[in-house]
């Protein structure tokens, strides 16, 4: 069974003049340890995409898996269950909060599952030090470099341990030396600790640290042949 | 707990000075409460402490002690009714006092009100200094603290401007006060000697008192009032609300207090309701990473929390302050049990105000984390 896996997955947004097809009859699964990309024009899809598989948002037709669970009919309360235990979102711009210090950034998904034990900030603490972060534990997010702060948030997608891990054009705002050393990263990290990983991209330079590579446009999701 | 502790440490002068408007309105409340109870004590202390669960007076007399007037032998009567337990009577007559050596034109005069009471009866307060009211001695009288100020001590002769009598203090007594003026109690044969001096004025009856409060459980006012003619048996608080200008003094402090209340619930509202809104992003972001609504809400909910209480215990604290430094006449009387009271009003209007945030954040889509919603 994949990690991840959307089946005929339709989505229409509705307003009172037209119907938009924002995703059409979008299939994918990936397996653990497996780093997919998808990329695309603005307006391509994209985005509903990544909210679908993310458990952010229902979609109008088809069924998405998350290991075996079937979360197209989950209330609102489920979902976000799902996304604590089994999803870990790398976002745009990082997202960090800012009155957090880079540890507690990663301590507050420990606190949604429940109480903070020595265990989970041992194992933030391991994180951080993979990701070389090591000396910034009592940083706040406004004392990092771009670079760093979309470190924070990788460690912090991996902190609840997920199935799958979502990356929401990691790369936006950074430059080109340290975009590729954020890519490389996510990808070292999926790779070692066995995840399925998807990243949301405009960025083709990145293209090479990934497993498979497709191309959504208008709604539709191609395999890229690279 | 966890985010709302790490963000109040984190933007201490953001949340420091809505915490002192807290401070500030709470401190007012506090304020007020203590100069409306010591209002209110100045009006009506000697009735509203006394230990007593119902007042009789005569029938159509508004619950008025000076209007009323009503045998002393009317207890007996009394004691044989239905849960009845101790009955005290009471007389009231306003007067104007003065030292006995000084004379009548010269003299410095302090308005008094002198009540008449039996030696024992439980509406005999405790003196704080002196000695009780003995049969013994007729004129002698224990008075409230206030004429310490005017400069009376025990010992001292006292003339009543108008008549011939002579009162002596044998001792002081704390907070007695009624009808804005300090209390001297008397024995009821000396009161007597007072008010109804001319003759005539007792309206015929014999051993005239004024009122007669009474001790009693589980007692039926209605089976009372009728079995006993010429009387009407109130509760003590409807005996202290009758007093003039009572009701309209605390009407006015308490709609100051319960405006004040209000207006802190909505201040602290509306910054939390303002914040929550400039947050969105962030808790979006929370949401997006599987913080579920009650965890987003419940940082809100223990800021606004942990602010109010800090606030309020402040506010409580520089309460005392003030009361130290007022001057001694002021009436100012802060009670324990109120402050409790008006603490857990506050913060329990703080914490139900930060309920606009709360829907607010139920609202909050988890997809606005993404920074672009297609």
């Amino acid at each position: 069974m994949s990690s991840i896996q959307l089946e005929n997955v339709t989505k229409r947004y509705k307003d009172n003049v037209s119907e938009m097809i924002a995703l059409n009859h979008v299939s994918l699964a990936v397996d653990k340890g497996e780093f997919v990309a998808i990329i695309g024009p603005s307006g391509s899809g994209k985005s509903t995409f990544l909210s679908i598989a993310g458990a952010l948002l229902q979609p109008s037709e088809g069924e998405v898996f998350i290991k075996d669970k079937a979360i197209s009919s989950f209330n609102e309360k489920d979902l976000a269950q799902v996304r604590l235990e089994q999803i870990g979102f790398i976002l745009q711009t990082s997202n960090l909060i800012p009155y957090l210090t880079v540890l507690d950034q990663l301590l507050v998904v420990a606190k949604m599952k429940g109480s903070i034990t020595e265990e989970m900030k041992q194992a933030a603490k391991e994180l951080l030090k993979d990701l070389g972060l090591e000396k910034r534990l009592k940083k706040y997010p406004n004392e990092l470099s771009g670079g760093e702060r979309q470190r924070v948030a990788i460690a912090r997608s991996f902190m609840n341990n997920p199935d799958v891990i979502l990356a929401d054009e990691p790369t936006a705002n950074l430059d080109t030396v340290r975009a590729h050393e954020v890519v490389q990263l996510i990808a070292k990290e999926v790779k070692y600790r066995n995840k399925a990983a998807i990243m949301v991209t405009h960025d083709e330079r990145m293209l090479k640290y990934c497993d498979r590579v497709y191309r959504i446009e208008d709604g539709v999701l191609k395999e890229e042949n690279l | 707990m966890f985010l709302a502790l790490k963000e109040l440490k984190h933007s201490k002068g953001k949340f420091m000075m809505i915490g002192l408007i807290i401070v500030f309105i709470s401190w007012l409340v506090f304020v007020l409460s203590g100069l409306g109870t010591g209002l209110s004590d100045l009006a009506a202390s000697t009735l509203k402490y006394a230990e007593a669960d119902y007042v009789i007076f005569e029938e159509d007399t508004d619950f008025s002690l000076s209007k009323s007037i009503l045998s002393e032998d009317l207890e007996k009567k009394v004691l044989e009714q239905k849960g009845v337990e101790a009955v005290a009577s009471m007389g009231t007559v306003s007067a104007s006092i003065r030292s006995a050596d000084g004379n009548e034109e010269n003299a410095t005069k302090t308005d008094v009100l002198v009540a008449g009471i039996q030696p024992g009866s439980f509406m005999e307060p405790e003196v704080s200094s002196g000695k009780n009211l003995t049969s013994s001695s007729l004129n002698g009288v224990i008075v409230d603290e206030s004429l310490k100020e005017d400069g009376f001590s025990i010992g001292d002769e006292l003339a009543i401007n108008g008549y011939t009598e002579k009162l002596e203090i044998i001792g002081f007594v704390q907070n007695e006060t009624l009808n804005h003026q300090p209390v001297i109690f008397a024995q009821m044969d000396k009161f007597r000697a007072i008010k109804y001096a001319a003759p005539g004025s007792d309206n015929g009856i014999e051993n005239p008192v004024n009122g007669i409060l009474v001790q009693a459980t589980d007692i039926d006012l209605d089976a009372v009032n009728e079995e006993i003619d010429g009387i009407e048996m109130g509760t003590k608080d409807e005996a202290v609300k009758s007093i003039p200008g009572y009701a309209a003094e605390n009407g006015t402090i308490m709609m100051m207090l319960w405006f004040l209340i209000i207006i802190s619930a909505f201040i602290i509202g509306v910054f939390f309701y303002v914040l929550t809104n400039q947050k969105t992003q962030q808790f979006g972001v929370l949401k997006a990473i599987g913080g579920s609504n009650v965890f987003v809400m419940k940082t809100v909910i223990s800021q606004v929390f942990i602010l109010s209480t800090v606030s309020i215990l402040t506010g409580i604290g520089l309460t005392y302050l003030t009361a130290a430094v007022l001057p001694e006449g002021m009436p100012f009387n802060l009670r324990i049990p109120m402050v409790i009271i008006y603490s857990i009003v506050l913060l329990a209007i703080s914490v139900l105000s930060s309920l606009f945030s709360v829907i607010k954040i139920s609202k909050i889509d988890p997809l606005t984390a993404l920074g672009r919603v297609e």
